[in-house]
């Protein structure tokens, strides 16, 4: 009897989870479609495809091998919608609302996407040409694509989509970081693994210094505490002493939690630890053209 | 007399000899699944009827975020690397065109075209070979193809054979995720396509060895691409990497001519390559494919990956440790040492009645999911 009852306390508890999982699942995905418009669209525009969902498995159906790049920035799931204008049915766009767990995942696909600094006005930053339009607000990243030149209709569509995200979460407190002086327009990028291709660096920032024909960057790794930050300070020092080489100079100002060398691809090397963020210059060719933007990024460190 | 408490170490210590067998574990040890050095041994296998003298493990670029990797790549001897138009918005290959700039007659570039009108597949090739810095690409991918009638379009043959005769490409062919082997099947019967980009792993069946046979034979130079799902953890798994492993099995079909692995650090790059001075029996293949749990995204690998991403600090990984001990190696002893050890777990509602988990796994498990079966396997216990 105790056996029978026990059996369908249990099956009660399988039953609500299942009836959660199925109202967590789409209240997922309606949240993620809601954000498609449907009214207040540009005159003559009209939605005729989707709202489409995609999750991890199904992406690679609508986007092909590029479904990697999205799932390493942590994707979480999409919506695909096509507009078409009534009269001219040539002339469609093409929109895609990524959501990608927070704003720090949904910048980095952005600024893997910008190649250039053209901003558009909507979202947390943005990018708009002839042909395309993306920004990302919040943990979403959205990206529309116009058949025809069309720049007015991509600027209402983005518009449209960025007021329907409320969340005011901000842009990721590292971007203002990194010094503004010289900083090459839209350079700073966010890798959620490999910064620097180092595998020990793991996720961070880098923003682009261009020096002549050649290009300094900074960057700024972070960990999970001072202790992995050490860590990961020690290994890049091994690193450099097995395919570089270390420089026996003195570090001030920046202490003994610094050191200078070479790295055979990446050229000049200054790194160095504040808490849980590993921070540094790659690429320089003289002290003087990094150590001031370092103090000043690290300055900046809160 | 089982340990009180099963550490991850120990752990995966145990699986290699449960899941390899004792005496495999050494014999993989041994052979040379290190880093690649500077001197380590490069393969190269012809692509198809191109006559292109590839590396069997080639590179696969679009995760890649930094030339430093590339040129690493190319210090190694590797020598073809696939791109595309898209990736990126063309960022991709715009970093390919800078890295091999002064060095482009020695690499093999492919990249892609999407289908759509030829006015604007043409501006999309003079795009890529604009992004690219060069005055030809060596392979041309029509991306993407779905279904058998793609692979016999009549004006796809025209536009590609337009851009062949024009010296925009040298060779050309076609990818696919979908349908592969119908595809690979309906490419063999004509003459046209050079190069086959194919998901290809230890998880396909007979049918698509059998398709990918039948396309080589016809000529056609197969490149594998998704050859691997797994981490990069191999200290965790008794000194194999599964990642290595995964590769390997995919280059002993000699129908493969090279594999285009994704990479994004020196790390991984010197470990695919490393795969090329691997000899293994096909008795050793055979028993790595019980890996396939592993590299499946099934279940957790306990990579630490995700360590600290929950804000309320929740006993994730433990949760998952067990999900990962019963479905993964269906090892319930396991699962009991686990609970027995911390008792704690059996307090998993905090972590499941989470609406808002924040963890993201890097390899697409669901953590949810492997959350709630945890929970099951609890209210079991």
């Amino acid at each position: 009897m105790e056996k029978r009852k026990y059996h369908r306390k249990l099956w009660i508890v399988f039953i609500l989870a299942g009836v959660w999982a199925c109202i967590e699942t789409t209240s997922w995905a309606a949240a993620l479609e809601s954000l498609v418009p449907k009214k207040g669209l540009p005159q003559g525009w009209t939605l005729i495809q989707g709202p489409q969902p995609y999750n991890r498995k199904t992406l690679f159906e609508h986007i092909n091998g590029q479904a990697e790049l999205f799932i390493q920035y942590g994707f979480q799931g999409s919506v695909f919608a096509i507009y078409q204008h009534k009269e001219r049915t040539q002339n469609q766009i093409e929109a895609d609302i990524y959501d990608m767990g927070n704003a720090v995942q949904a910048f980095g696909v952005f600024s893997r996407f910008r190649n250039e600094d053209r901003p558009g006005g909507f979202g947390l930053d943005s990018y708009l040409d002839d042909h395309s339009a993306f920004f990302y607000k919040s943990r979403y990243f959205v990206l529309l694509y116009a058949a025809e030149s069309n720049r007015d209709t991509l600027t209402h569509f983005s518009r449209l989509i960025a007021s329907k995200i409320s969340d005011p979460t901000p842009s990721p407190k590292e971007i203002g970081f990194f010094p503004k002086d010289g900083l090459k327009p839209a350079s700073i990028q966010y890798f959620p693994e490999g910064l620097l291709g180092k595998q020990f660096l793991k996720k961070g920032f880098r923003g682009t210094y261009p020096n002549g024909e050649k290009e300094t960057h900074l960057f700024l790794s972070i960990f999970k505490d001072s202790r992995e930050a050490t860590n990961a300070l020690k290994l890049f020092q091994e690193d450099l002493s097995k395919k570089g080489k270390i420089s026996p100079e003195n570090v001030i100002p920046f202490g003994d939690q610094a050191f200078k060398g070479e790295d055979p691809y990446q050229g000049k090397v200054i790194v160095l630890q504040k808490g849980f963020y590993l921070l540094g210059g790659v690429g320089f060719e003289k002290d003087e053209g990094v150590i001031p933007r370092l103090k000043e990024l690290l300055g900046r460190i809160k | 007399m089982p340990t009180r408490r099963m550490d991850r170490r120990k752990f995966m210590k145990n699986l290699s000899a449960t899941v390899l067998g004792v005496a495999a574990a050494p014999l993989l040890r041994s052979a040379s699944f290190g880093k690649s050095g500077q001197g380590a041994s490069v393969e190269h296998r012809t692509l198809g009827k191109t006559g292109l003298r590839v590396t069997s493990v080639s590179m696969g670029v679009m995760n890649c975020s930094d030339p430093s990797v590339l040129l690493r790549a190319f210090d190694l001897g590797i020598n073809f690397y696939d791109t595309a138009d898209c990736y990126m918005r063309g960022r991709n290959e715009e970093m390919v065109g800078k890295t091999f700039e002064g060095k482009r007659t020695k690499v093999f570039i492919q990249t892609k075209v999407h289908a759509n009108h030829e006015k604007n597949m043409r501006a999309s090739v003079e795009t890529s070979l604009r992004r690219l810095r060069t005055d030809y690409i060596d392979v041309l991918v029509w991306h993407g193809h779905s279904s058998p009638g793609e692979v016999s379009d009549p004006d796809l043959f025209e536009f590609m054979s337009k851009m062949k005769k024009e010296g925009k490409t040298r060779f050309t062919g076609f990818s696919t995720h979908r349908q592969m082997a119908p595809l690979l099947r309906e490419a063999a019967k004509s003459n046209f396509h050079d190069v086959a980009l194919i998901s290809y792993n230890f998880t396909h069946s007979k049918d698509m060895k059998e398709a990918v046979a039948l396309a080589a034979q016809s000529g056609i130079g197969i490149v594998a691409m998704k050859t691997q799902a797994g981490g990069y953890k191999k200290e965790k798994m008794g000194g194999l990497s599964p990642h290595q492993a995964a590769l390997k099995y995919v280059l002993m079909d000699r129908n493969v001519s090279c594999a285009v692995p994704g990479v994004t650090t020196i790390d991984q790059i010197e470990e695919c390559a490393a795969v090329m001075g691997a000899s293994f029996s096909q008795r050793n293949l055979n028993e790595l494919k019980q890996y396939q749990s592993f590299l499946q995204g099934r279940i957790c690998t306990l990579c630490g990956g995700c360590k600290g991403e929950c804000p309320d600090e929740a006993d994730r990984s433990d949760f998952l440790r067990l999900a990962a001990y019963h479905d993964g190696y269906q090892n319930d002893q396991l699962v009991k040492e686990v609970l027995e050890g911390n008792p704690r777990l059996k307090n998993i509602e905090p972590c499941s009645g989470c609406s808002s988990c924040a963890v993201v796994c890097r390899r697409g498990l669901d953590v949810r999911t492997q959350v709630k079966m945890a929970k099951e396997i609890i209210l079991r216990s």
